[in-house]
């Protein structure tokens, strides 16, 4: 099981993923729009997606989980 | 037995290596990016066409025997030595679209020299407008560099409908002849091979440089012998005066005077005269010959090498979607000799990077904007809010013209790789006083002696685009590049849409009226913007001295190290280096 975080406080613009994806290294799986910045978030290993803890509009702190790979 | 080396072989021989290779992964979501990459490099090739084809055809050149300018720089420059500059510099939008000059760095015989010949096939070689502009950037450059200038002279004088847009004026087609004077005064060489027809600006225009090499057909003149009317006391032509006209230029039978026969035979002014266009330019390097040039070994500190990393990654790295960061380092990693650089201060004022790289094993400085946020940072806004690349603030200010005097006492020149969005804003930013240490950076470049190179990456933005050496730094900065990707403007039009138009919106909210029309002209506003900063506008302009693909940046560093390097005014002995030193501490 592994978890990507979000790395700053920000808002989710778009989630790219569903539960059961399966997704590869370095695929991008969530955009978070911060300081008129857009910071993507890559995968860092492979997997498939078993739940997502966010939905495109949220607010996020730094840290908080977005996406869970089995 | 005898030992060489390099000198400061333990700093320079091995320098940490930066970047590191793209992951597959990488390169398979990357790939949209070079398609948007190529896409505005498609653009920028169109409009080079468009220019290369400007007057009339070549083959009408070719057809009278002639060579064109194209033909001649092909003729006359090192192959693969060419960096062409201004290609679509044409500020006043003239009906030519072009300025009539072609110019860029190139090596004659081995050795750097600023390079310019009048388009012939444009109004045989006319004074245009916009055309002492494109020629007095290139004087500068010739003399920030300190290397030759050479001159392939075909100027029939002044495109005559249009006199005024040329003729007059501090910075006119005149002031030219000024700055071969500065440039000879200063001991800068002005080699001027010289065809057709020369009258009047274009006999001053053969006469200024240093050595002149004149082709059979040449004249160089005060005046053209094509004017057989004159002053008409009526101040208007009639049917009377045109029939006058008629057969005195039908009658006119004598030859453009200045020809090779006065001015090699009896004035003596031409040192050669050749029988072939070609033959003047062998004329020319064999003048570049006698040059003054270093060999190159006089300052390397080490053998030259390429990028340990694929300079072709570069289309892959460096995103289109400007809201998007990336590595900085892995930029430079396809720029610098064995993708090696030497940070100086990387723990602080980490929005920027400053250190020391190898281009063609020459020390060179970079300077250039990280990406990314940084929370924590800057310490005066902690709580508040968090850095962002591109950004500068107090730390980084600091840091650029510290090292930016450090190299100024070094004698390394400086490579500024922009793409930045401004420097911070605000109460905090004020009282961290950004807005002096803007102006120290700026003050810091102008007391040097260096010479510069400024790459807009992608964002040129706010007072940052001047203070990181932009081309506004007239006596530093020796030419300003673009990429495909490059945007300039004073800031987002999406922030200046905001800016000019948030108040309007109140009142027409508070008012309960319609807020379309309102927003109709933001988004007009934010459309000119984005019309009146992309790549091909800014080269027009004049915001940048070219667009380059990311592919061929390494290769305009090298010409701007190269040229650097080949006859330097001040020298720092190796030796006596002190950045490095403070590097390693």
């Amino acid at each position: 099981m592994a978890e990507l975080t979000a790395p700053i406080a920000g808002n989710v613009w778009k989630v790219l993923v569903a539960v059961g994806d399966k997704v590869e290294m370095d695929d991008e799986v969530v955009i978070l729009e911060a300081l008129k910045m857009e910071t993507p978030i890559y995968c860092d290993e492979s997997g498939t997606v078993t739940a997502i803890s966010v939905k495109e509009g949220d607010a996020v702190n730094e840290g908080d989980v977005l996406v869970v790979f089995g | 037995m005898s030992r060489k080396q390099t000198p400061l072989r333990p700093y320079f021989e091995k320098m940490p290596e930066i970047g590191e290779e793209l992951r597959e992964g990488v390169v398979r979501r990357s790939r949209a990016n070079v398609d948007l990459v190529k896409e505005q490099e498609e653009l920028i090739i169109q409009e080079v066409e468009r220019v290369k084809k400007a007057g009339i055809p070549a083959e009408k050149i070719h057809q009278r025997g002639g060579m064109t300018i194209y033909d001649r720089l092909d003729y006359l420059v090192d192959e693969g030595s060419w960096n062409p500059l201004h290609t679509l510099y044409n500020p006043t939008d003239n009906e030519e679209g072009c300025t009539g000059v072609v110019d860029g760095l190139g090596k004659i015989d081995g050795k750097w020299a600023v390079i310019i010949g009048f388009d012939n096939k444009v109004m045989a070689g006319a004074w245009i407008a916009g055309q002492s502009e494109n020629i007095l950037m290139v004087t500068d450059l010739a003399k920030r560099l300190n290397i030759p200038l050479v001159w392939l002279t075909n100027c029939s004088g002044v495109k005559l409908m249009e006199q005024e847009t040329v003729y007059a004026g501090r910075r006119s087609s005149g002031a030219p002849f000024y700055r071969h004077a500065d440039l000879n005064h200063l001991g800068i060489p002005i080699l001027n091979g010289i065809y057709g027809t020369n009258p009047a600006g274009g006999g001053y225009q053969g006469i200024s440089p240093t050595i002149l090499l004149a082709h059979d057909g040449a004249n160089i003149a005060v005046g053209g012998a094509g004017i057989v009317g004159g002053m008409n006391p009526k101040g208007y032509i009639d049917e009377e005066a045109a029939q006058a006209l008629i057969e005195g230029t039908k009658n006119f039978k004598g030859k453009a005077p200045g020809r090779v026969e006065t001015h090699f035979d009896q004035t003596a002014y031409f040192r050669e005269a050749h029988d072939t266009e070609q033959g003047v330019l062998d004329g020319i390097k064999d003048y570049m010959r006698m040059m003054p040039a270093y060999d190159p070994t006089m300052f390397r500190v080490a053998e030259p090498a390429e990028p340990r990393l694929k300079v072709e990654d570069l289309n892959l790295i460096l995103p289109a979607n400007q809201k998007r960061p990336y590595d900085a380092m892995q930029i430079l990693a396809r720029l610098t000799d064995n993708s090696e650089f030497m940070e100086y201060r990387p723990d602080y004022g980490r929005e920027v990077f400053t250190g020391i790289g190898k281009v063609d094993g020459f020390p060179v400085a970079f300077v250039g904007n990280q990406q990314g946020v940084f929370p924590g940072y800057p310490e005066y806004a902690k709580g508040e809010y968090p850095g962002v690349g591109g950004k500068h603030y107090r730390e980084g200010l600091i840091k650029q013209a510290e090292f930016v005097t450090l190299c100024g006492r070094d004698n390394l020149p400086i490579i500024w790789l922009q793409d930045t969005t401004g420097i911070d804003v605000g109460d905090l930013a004020e009282e961290a006083e950004l807005l002096a240490l803007g102006q120290s950076l700026v003050y810091s470049i102008e007391q040097t002696e260096l010479s510069m190179m400024c790459v807009v990456l992608r964002k040129g933005t706010a007072a940052a685009h001047y203070i990181m050496c932009g081309p506004q730094a007239n006596n530093n900065n020796a030419f300003t590049l673009g990429t495909p990707l490059t945007e300039i403007y004073v800031m987002h039009g999406e922030t200046a849409a905001a800016a000019s138009y948030a108040r309007r919106l109140v009142k027409e909210d508070d008012a309960g009226n319609d807020l379309a029309p309102v927003l109709e002209k933001m988004n007009q506003m934010i459309q000119d913007y984005q019309d009146k900063s992309r790549p091909v506008y800014s080269a027009e302009k004049g915001f940048v001295d070219e667009i380059v693909s990311l592919t061929d940046l390494r290769k305009y560093i090298q010409a701007f190290t190269g040229a650097n390097y080949q006859n330097p005014r001040s020298i720092t002995p190796v030796h006596q280096l002190l950045l490095p030193r403070i590097i390693k501490g």
